[in-house]
């Protein structure tokens, strides 16, 4: 009953105010008017406010009036309807509800179609869809949810179809049909040129960040930390706000994650549905650009400032499975501030992360999905730089044992957004290198989750109370065993929580002498695993994030044999010249050599 | 430009190559003949050449590896030296401005030849250095994506022979086991109440996909899920003709009950994500969800026997 209670609500203050400004106004005034005077309605004067609450009727700037879409056909409907039940119902259910068997598993959840709410539009907030949006939500998926891109496997025709059945079957709370109460006015984002991004666009962009107070929920730095844990859906469930640096996650990317429309229109017509309202009617459409501009800006970039590769096939960033270890020249030491032009130039390597579901306890909601790792070494030590975004940091309290559940219920458990709000265990995380590599014939690799009882693995765990331990791993199943004369080389260099981000910089001498210590050799490729725990989300022991497995190589010197061949080479090619320039010369010349 | 229609790219390649191919031929006849514009058999001979590297390396997508790429370059150059030389005149006019450079009679040419002489030594040793300084590319690892499986697989307690066991619940509406049972029923809605026990089944197995699988395997089967992006090997896709259409069902059954870590040793078992899911579910859940997987991809499973 509550959830509907939400949704419902909206609906009404929606007829209200649609019904009220037909009957004032009609519809007069066009786009170009809008324009002009869009930013004498958002002024803050008191005196205006008499004057605002008329301006109010209007259609926000860059809205028009659209229309309601075309009935399909009975056709349409029963198509629809077989590619619903042989693909969509697993998920969004028999009834469109969003609880199929797989939505208890899955964060964020499935949609429950049957209130009309959905999160990216084109029309203003609180309206229905556009069915136009709903088929660019089925072509190109949901990034960051489990919702895939549909195109190419289903085609153009089937993906309409499903929408036409999802919009006019599924829906019960409000109609398409409803002439008399439903409303569409429509973003026009075609016909709104984006302002260029630069500096003075970016900083103007963060000022409407600040008026707007976009902190208090998407955090200073914008990375979603704001306000982690206290916000829900309409429907009751948990949910969390957008972190800006990993654009490749927005749900409304449409597979384009650096485009700055995307986040206009999110920010114009709000996510129905969530906590994220629109701000079309107190923001002028260049304060919009501005915004956006800021905001795109936020996302990850590479050391030159270029976006980030996207792979086309999985929406995330190009992953290479190689991790260079820069060399400090020589008698110099690895610098201990991440800051220094070392570490700068160094190329942060992205690591994808994923939920263990492999082996008891499965950790099917997975909150770190990727983290960036540099390493440098000089003659003595290696050091690993971590960052990873975290929207909150989680320290194990002393009297965890009290209210720590036997088994981590599911997400959309009402007692699992409660795990979480506790946050009972340690932020923590890990990196794994076989222990006896030299000796393993290529491919051949201890197992990636803690080794196996034939090869075992040399772990080292960094966890936020300050510790950090070297552990042998001999299987997924068995316990890890600390080995603390090793612990005592491992070093912490760094370690800050700050704005929802983690930076940890962990540091061991390459060659150590104890028993169960990785060796590492330059020019070599040393197997490499990841491991990340999120404490607010419950992660603890094998409830965790995996990455799978990556190559570290200590990045040898050039060698002299390098710069002697290339040298070499030139040579031969002059040579060549010379041979046949003198060979030309002497035919020409009628000398037979 | 235009992308490539599904199941269509083989075609669609062939036809764009042709219709390049005519339109290069077309005017390059129209421009000799009508306009009275003579393009250099050398300048024609370098524009196909670069033509073809541009077209292999920026239409195709995902994109063709280099080693594949030089192959066919090579090809092209073949095909160029076979056209240039194929009539006495053409061969003549194509040589032409290479001997004008080498024997550099005039200011130009001798100008021409100088900046080659020194351009190409130093392209030949920079490449070189590329080419052998450290890299930090990949190693190259081979793994064997469908290994020769046990001759019996032992699941909770029982023992299955892989040539001669059955899914239980490949059973059609006259109680018979049937290879093809699902051929009849693709189109069936798995949560009609009144289906026949094999949809009855095919949606269990559904549910349990749904509750394990996708998160690698994908909404779709196709090996796209959620988590796929972070692991390497990837999840196998299904809907691919080469996975669950060339695998006997109870090849299946062995890889879905002892996973990655009952793969022999050229299968890495060391790296494969793949839960060994006999701790997870019980020998029946399998059977189902393997049901679920043949009924979604509309593939009978692979059978020795007469069809």
């Amino acid at each position: 009953m509550d959830r509907v209670g939400g949704s419902k609500k909206i609906m009404m203050d929606h007829v209200w105010w649609r019904s009220r400004r037909s009957i004032l106004f009609g519809f007069a005034l066009g786009l170009c008017t809008l324009l002009v005077f869009a930013p004498m309605w958002v002024g803050d004067a008191p005196g205006q406010e008499e004057e605002e609450e008329e301006a109010g009727e209007e259609l926000a700037a860059g809205f028009v009036e659209g229309e309601l879409p075309a009935e399909p056909t009975p056709e349409q409907l029963e198509n629809g309807k077989t590619v619903y039940f042989s693909k969509c119902v697993w998920c969004h259910g028999v009834e469109g509800a969003g609880d199929g068997p797989g939505a208890d598993r899955l964060w964020p959840r499935p949609r429950d179609f049957r209130q009309g709410t959905f999160k990216v539009r084109h029309t203003f907030s609180g309206e229905l869809p556009l069915l136009e949006d709903l088929f660019q939500t089925v072509t190109h998926g949901l990034p960051g949810s489990a919702m895939p891109p549909w195109t190419g496997i289903l085609d153009e025709q089937k993906r309409r179809d499903v929408v036409s059945f999802v919009a006019f079957e599924l829906m019960q709370d409000r109609s398409f049909t409803d002439e008399e109460f439903e409303y569409v006015t429509e973003l026009e984002l075609n016909t709104l040129e984006p302002i260029p991004t630069s500096p003075e666009s970016i900083e103007q962009g963060k000022a409407v960040f600040d008026r707007l107070r976009c902190a208090e929920c998407h955090g200073q730095e914008g990375r979603g930390d704001g306000n982690p844990f206290n916000l829900k859906d309409d429907w009751g469930f948990p949910i969390q706000p957008a972190d800006f640096h990993k654009c490749w996650n927005f749900r409304g990317s449409r597979q384009d994650a650096y485009n700055v429309k995307n986040i206009f229109r999110t920010f114009s017509t709000g996510l129905n549905g969530t906590p994220m309202p629109s701000f079309a009617e107190n923001t002028t459409i260049e304060d919009r650009w501005h915004l956006s501009n800021f905001v795109n800006a936020l996302c990850e970039r590479d050391a030159e400032g270029n976006p980030l590769r996207i792979d086309p096939l999985t929406d995330k960033p190009v992953i290479k499975f190689v991790i260079g270890s820069g060399f400090v020249e020589e008698g110099g030491k690895i610098p201990d501030n991440p800051q220094d032009p070392l570490w700068e130039a160094r190329e942060r390597s992205f690591i994808g992360m994923a939920g263990q579901i492999i082996h008891k306890t499965r950790n099917f909601v997975n909150k770190i999905d990727n983290i960036f790792v540099r390493s440098l070494y000089d003659n003595d030590d290696i050091a690993f730089l971590f960052e990873w975004n975290d929207r909150s940091q989680s320290m194990t309290p002393d009297d965890v044992e009290a209210f720590m559940p036997e088994e981590i219920p599911p997400s959309g458990d009402p007692a699992a957004s409660k795990v979480r709000a506790y946050g009972p265990f340690n932020d923590s995380i890990a990196i794994q290198f076989p222990t006896d590599w030299a000796s393993l014939t290529p491919p051949e690799k201890p197992r990636f989750i803690h080794g196996d009882e034939k090869n075992s693995v040399d772990l080292w765990k960094w966890e936020s109370d300050g510790t950090i331990k070297a552990y042998t791993g001999t299987g997924a199943l068995q316990p890890l065993a600390e080995r603390e004369s090793s612990s005592a080389g491992l070093q912490v260099v760094l370690s800050e929580f700050k704005d929802g981000k983690w930076t940890v910089m962990m540091k061991r001498a390459l060659t150590p002498e104890n028993e169960g210590d990785v060796q590492f050799v330059p020019g070599e490729y040393i197997p490499t695993v990841f491991f990340a725990w999120e404490g607010h989300n419950g992660d603890y022991g094998l409830k965790m994030a995996i990455s799978t497995f990556y190559n570290t190589i200590l990045e040898p010197p050039t060698p002299a044999s390098v710069w002697w061949t290339s040298i070499f080479i030139g040579i031969g090619i002059v040579i060549l010249e010379v041979w046949v320039l003198t060979g030309r010369r002497n035919r020409a010349q009628g000398k037979v050599v | 430009m235009p992308g490539f229609i599904d199941g269509m790219m083989p075609i669609q390649l062939l036809a764009e190559l042709l219709l390049i191919i005519a339109i290069f031929i077309l005017g390059a006849m129209i421009l000799d003949k009508k306009m009275g514009i003579h393009i250099p058999m050398l300048l024609q001979a370098v524009f196909v050449f670069i033509a073809g590297w541009w077209y292999y390396k920026y239409r195709i997508d995902p994109p063709l590896p280099f080693s594949v790429r030089a192959i066919y370059q090579v090809m092209i150059s073949v095909g160029i030296f076979m056209w240039v030389s194929s009539a006495e005149k053409g061969w003549i006019e194509f040589k032409r401005p290479i001997i004008a450079v080498l024997d550099a009679k005039t200011p130009l040419t001798w100008w021409v030849r100088a900046v080659l002489l020194v351009v190409l030594p130093l392209s030949a040793s920079g490449m070189t250095y590329i080419n052998l300084a450290p890299s930090l590319s990949e190693p190259i690892e081979l793994r064997t994506v469908h290994p020769a499986p046990p001759a019996a697989v032992k699941v909770h307690g029982k023992k299955f022979p892989l040539q001669t066991s059955e899914s239980p619940f490949r059973i059609d509406e006259n109680g018979e086991y049937s290879d093809h049972v699902q051929d009849a029923h693709v189109m069936d809605n798995p949560f009609d109440p009144d289906g026949i026990d094999y949809m009855q089944n095919v949606k269990e197995g559904g549910e349990i996909f749904f509750q394990n699988c996708h998160f690698c395997h994908g909404d779709n089967l196709n090996g796209r899920g959620l988590y796929a992006f972070a692991f390497n090997p990837i999840p196998a896709n299904f809907t691919d003709p080469g996975t669950l259409a060339q695998l006997q069902e109870t090849f299946v059954f062995w890889r879905v009950a002892k996973g990655g870590p009952g793969l022999p040793r050229e299968g890495f078992p060391w790296a494969s994500a793949m839960p060994p899911w006999e701790q997870h579910l019980t020998t029946e859940e399998i059977w189902k969800v393997i049901l679920f997987e043949y009924w979604h991809t509309k593939y009978p499973p692979r059978t020795w026997g007469e069809e």
